[in-house]
């Protein structure tokens, strides 16, 4: 036999640590149906019983005022679990109660776990958990998730309620003021004659008299609902008259009452001499002058440690995908699949792998500080500046982290707890500046504005920013409107983090990563590598094979009249030589003779490999006009020439779509010099700088390339936090929109006032 | 397309009283009145223990001014100024 098992709790009081302390690794990591609140599934054995164990989503009530409230509470009531395992923080008692009083009201078999233990001791709390139990009627179980202590009681005390289905501990009832009852019993009477008498009807009524919508809405459709309505009404009007609060207020408010009713009589409060030591650090660490200065620098430390750090593994990676590439060429003949397999196959994974540890990096450091506690403080601190654009305070640790890259910190998004607001920052993340677009910033700008440079590439990162929150503005008054919470933030105690919760939530977040980029990635590629292959059939205006054979037969003529020269001369010497033996400046001239002859050899010999390279390099270019990939480019040439670009920009755009770094690579290919450039290349600079590109489109293109579409890898990410494809589409069609008409403005007023033309 | 979920519970609550939550000082302390703005925002707050009656306490400001610090019901909570304006609150020393 089986048993469902759902555990439920506020935000932060430690399911997901019993969660993985009850199931072990066994366990599934998906989304709830429509919505992207991480769904957590596993299972465990116990007593040669099955128990599938589901993770509900941290929060403080049962209201379904948001996703994750809605979703606790339809997963509840509908999936009926066999038992509900609510999870309370011990030291924090009165506001986990809360939602106790709901879960019991829903009926359900329910098991208490007092965690977080050694923190009420810590406080100096005494709990007596069998009045606790007697009071709320369902077993307690005093846990310490962090260790592990307590968890076989908790194992043993599921096993029992799943199979007595608690027959002997009868549920009790929240008792409320007497005038409320009164009212309560009104509406039970009319439920019991109706179709909903099967269901909770104490639930039923405190939920009616709650005003809940998704009550009122199951009532109307029922037969008699109109009468329990009517009812209803009068109730909560009866009730507001004489309370002089909502329905809603005083029914909570009673809870409250209930619950430090309890408290009183099993919890002791020894005054403890231990400072409050979490409020000393926060003394210190959200201090009025040094709180900010402490943020910038943990700031500062962790871009350091993940672009730093991360860059030594990112070298052995790419090392292992060098050798893997030659491995595979040097095995498999020159075919199409061997193509396929390095430079689509691998070289397109392998763009993507080589980010591993930067991300891997940042999410450990992330899952430090959600688990220190400080992340909660970062809210607190940047709050103000993110209100701004209309967000919570802990949207600026996304914002930051997309100067690196873009990929995982839309992932971040994940640590904002709402819908509206993950989506807000995932839209506005792409105009952070990644560093994979320095390279083309160095690249164009040293070509234009050698004098300049850093003043350019600075101002690109101002505009993305300037962009980033201009649209966050705009999105928040428009498509986003409303939808925002209110800004109602727990600051947890600080804590020691442990090593296996890290490691666990840095590899949750990491492996997604893995899974669903690694798809993505590897089917974009695998197109961009069609595209740049076929045709395979390619004719040429110029023959370039007899054009190099040309230069050769040139440079081994000129090197033979060199040689014949250099003989005569050394004849005509020598002749001298015998007769002025004794002579110092005789043999001094011979070897001057002799060292210019190696010298002009050497610097035939260069300036032919180089005029052999630029032909190699011009067919390239030429051939890629052919392909597919530069057939595409001239395709979208007409639309981009008002920007005045040319088709060789119009395929580095199209390439950079994969990765905006692959802009450089691609400009190589077009000029001729090779794929891997540097970005000081000579060949790329003078290749753009002699194509007709004046330094006001490329000021023009720099800003094309810093709006346009986010890469591939990006876009991947986008629809993975978004959830669906209108956002994603979006958030393409926007910042292209948005790219093409500043880029457009730049080149069009630049030329209307003659600038830098 | 954009906005799945229609707007719940936008009718907003007027309340009286002179003193707000804002108006505390830091280490000042305040036993609540009442709660205005929406009703999903009064209704978090409630749950959230900020029921009629209950002892708060602000305890800090943000280096930048906003958002503050409450204490309640003996753990931490943070507003923003604008929310704890719609708090009304009688001192209590
Ligand atoms: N001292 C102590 N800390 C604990 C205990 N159990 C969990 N924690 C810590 O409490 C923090 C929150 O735990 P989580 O398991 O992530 O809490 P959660 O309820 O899943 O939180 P959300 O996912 O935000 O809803 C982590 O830093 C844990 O290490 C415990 O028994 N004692």
């Amino acid at each position: 036999m089986s048993f469902n098992i759902a555990i439920a709790g506020n935000p932060n009081c430690g399911k997901t640590t019993i969660f993985n302390g009850l199931t072990g690794a066994r366990q599934h990591v998906g989304n709830w149906p429509g919505v992207t609140v991480e769904r957590k599934s596993g299972h465990y054995s116990f007593a040669d019983q099955r128990f599938d164990v589901i993770d509900l989503p941290g929060t403080y009530s049962l209201s379904a005022f948001s996703a994750e409230e809605t979703i606790a509470r339809q997963y509840l009531l509908d999936e009926g679990p066999d038992v509900v395992v609510n999870i309370i923080d011990a030291s924090n008692m009165e506001r986990n109660l809360f939602l106790t009083t709901q879960l019991i009201e829903s009926g359900r078999p329910l098991v208490i776990v007092l965690n977080m233990m050694d923190m009420a001791l810590e406080k100096g709390l005494e709990i007596d958990s069998e009045t606790l139990s007697t009071l709320l009627g369902a077993p307690v179980v005093p846990v310490i998730g962090r260790t592990g202590e307590g968890l076989d009681l908790l194992r043993e005390k599921i096993l029992r309620v799943a199979t007595e289905i608690s027959q002997k501990s009868r549920p009790i009832d929240i008792i409320y003021p007497r005038d409320i009852e009164a009212e309560i019993q009104k509406i039970n009477t009319l439920l019991e004659k109706s179709p909903l008498a099967e269901r909770q009807v104490r639930w039923t009524s405190v939920k009616l008299l709650e005003s809940d919508e998704e009550t009122h809405h199951a009532v109307r459709a029922v037969d008699g609902g109109k009468e329990i309505l009517d009812q209803t009404n009068d109730s909560i009007a009866r009730i507001e008259r004489l309370f002089k609060d909502t329905g809603r207020a005083v029914i909570s408010h009673a809870r409250y009452g209930f619950i430090q009713g309890a408290i009183r009589e099993c919890v002791v409060e020894n005054l403890s001499d231990a400072v409050d030591s979490s409020r000393q650090i926060d003394r210190i660490l959200t201090n009025r002058w040094l709180g900010l200065p402490i943020f910038g620098f943990f700031m500062w430390l962790m871009f350091k440690i993940t672009y730093d750090i991360g860059s030594i593994p990112m070298a052995w990676i790419d090392s292992v995908l060098v050798a893997l590439m030659n491995f595979v060429s040097g095995v498999l003949p020159e075919s199409m699949i061997a193509s396929l397999l390095v430079d689509g196959v691998i070289g397109g994974v392998g763009a993507i792998a080589v980010f591993l540890p930067n991300i891997f990096l940042l999410f450990f450091i992330i899952a430090m500080l959600e688990d220190t506690g400080y992340m909660a403080r970062v809210a607190f601190i940047m709050d103000r500046v993110m209100h701004n654009i209309g967000l919570h305070g802990k949207a600026f640790i996304p914002m930051i982290m997309g100067f690196g890259c873009n990929v995982p910190a839309i992932m971040g998004t994940r640590i904002l707890e709402s819908r509206r607001d993950r989506i807000l920052t995932v839209l506005i993340n792409p105009f952070m500046s990644c560093s994979a677009r320095l390279p083309v910033y160095v690249l164009v700008a040293g070509a234009f504005f050698p004098e300049n440079a850093a003043t350019v590439i600075f101002s690109m990162y101002v505009l993305g920013v300037v962009a980033a929150i201009a649209s966050g503005k705009l999105f928040s008054k428009t498509i986003l409107k409303g939808m925002s919470k209110p800004f109602v933030l727990e600051l947890p105690p600080y804590q020691r983090p442990t090593f296996r919760s890290l490691s666990l939530h840095t590899w949750e977040r990491g492996y997604i990563f893995i899974q669903k980029m690694g798809t993505v990635i590897l089917v974009g590629s695998i197109i961009i590598w069609v595209l740049g292959y076929f045709p395979t059939e390619v004719t040429l205006d110029r023959d370039y094979n007899a054009e190099r054979a040309n230069v050769s037969t040139q440079y081994a003529q000129e090197l033979q009249d060199l040689t014949l020269k250099y003989e005569a001369s050394i004849a005509t010497d020598s002749s001298t030589y015998y007769s002025e033996m004794l002579s110092y400046r005789a043999s001094s001239g011979y070897h001057m003779l002799n060292t210019q002859y190696l010298d002009i050899k050497a610097k035939l010999n260069a300036s032919e490999q180089a005029e052999i390279f630029s032909l190699k390099q011009q067919e390239i270019g030429d051939i890629t006009e052919q392909k597919w990939i530069g057939q595409v480019g001239k395709i979208f040439e007409p639309i981009v020439r008002p920007l005045g670009f040319s088709w060789r920009e119009s395929v580095a755009l199209i390439t950079g779509f994969v990765a905006k770094e692959i802009v450089v690579s691609t400009y190589g290919v077009l000029f001729g010099v090779g794929e891997n450039v540097d970005e000081g290349s000579h060949g790329v600079i003078s290749g753009l700088r002699s194509s007709g590109m004046t330094p006001l489109v490329a000021l023009s293109f720099l800003v094309f390339t810093l709006l346009y579409t986010p890469c591939l890898a990006t876009v991947a990410a986008i629809k993975r936090e978004t959830g669906t494809w209108a956002y994603t589409l979006f958030s393409i069609g926007y910042s292209l929109g948005l790219a093409y008409t500043l880029a457009f403005c730049v080149t069009y007023f630049g030329g209307m006032f003659n600038w830098l033309s | 397309m954009f906005n799945s979920k229609r707007p719940r519970h936008q009718l907003s609550k007027a309340i009286e009283g002179d003193l707000r939550l804002s108006d505390l000082k830091p280490g000042e302390k305040g036993r609540i009145q009442e709660i205005g703005g929406s009703e999903q925002f009064r209704q978090r707050l409630i749950e959230m223990g900020l029921t009629r009656d209950a002892e708060i306490c602000v305890d800090k400001y943000a280096p930048l001014r906003d958002p503050l610090e409450l204490i309640i019901r003996g753990y931490h909570l943070s507003l923003r100024g604008m929310d704890a304006q719609k708090i009304s609150v009688e001192r209590i020393s």
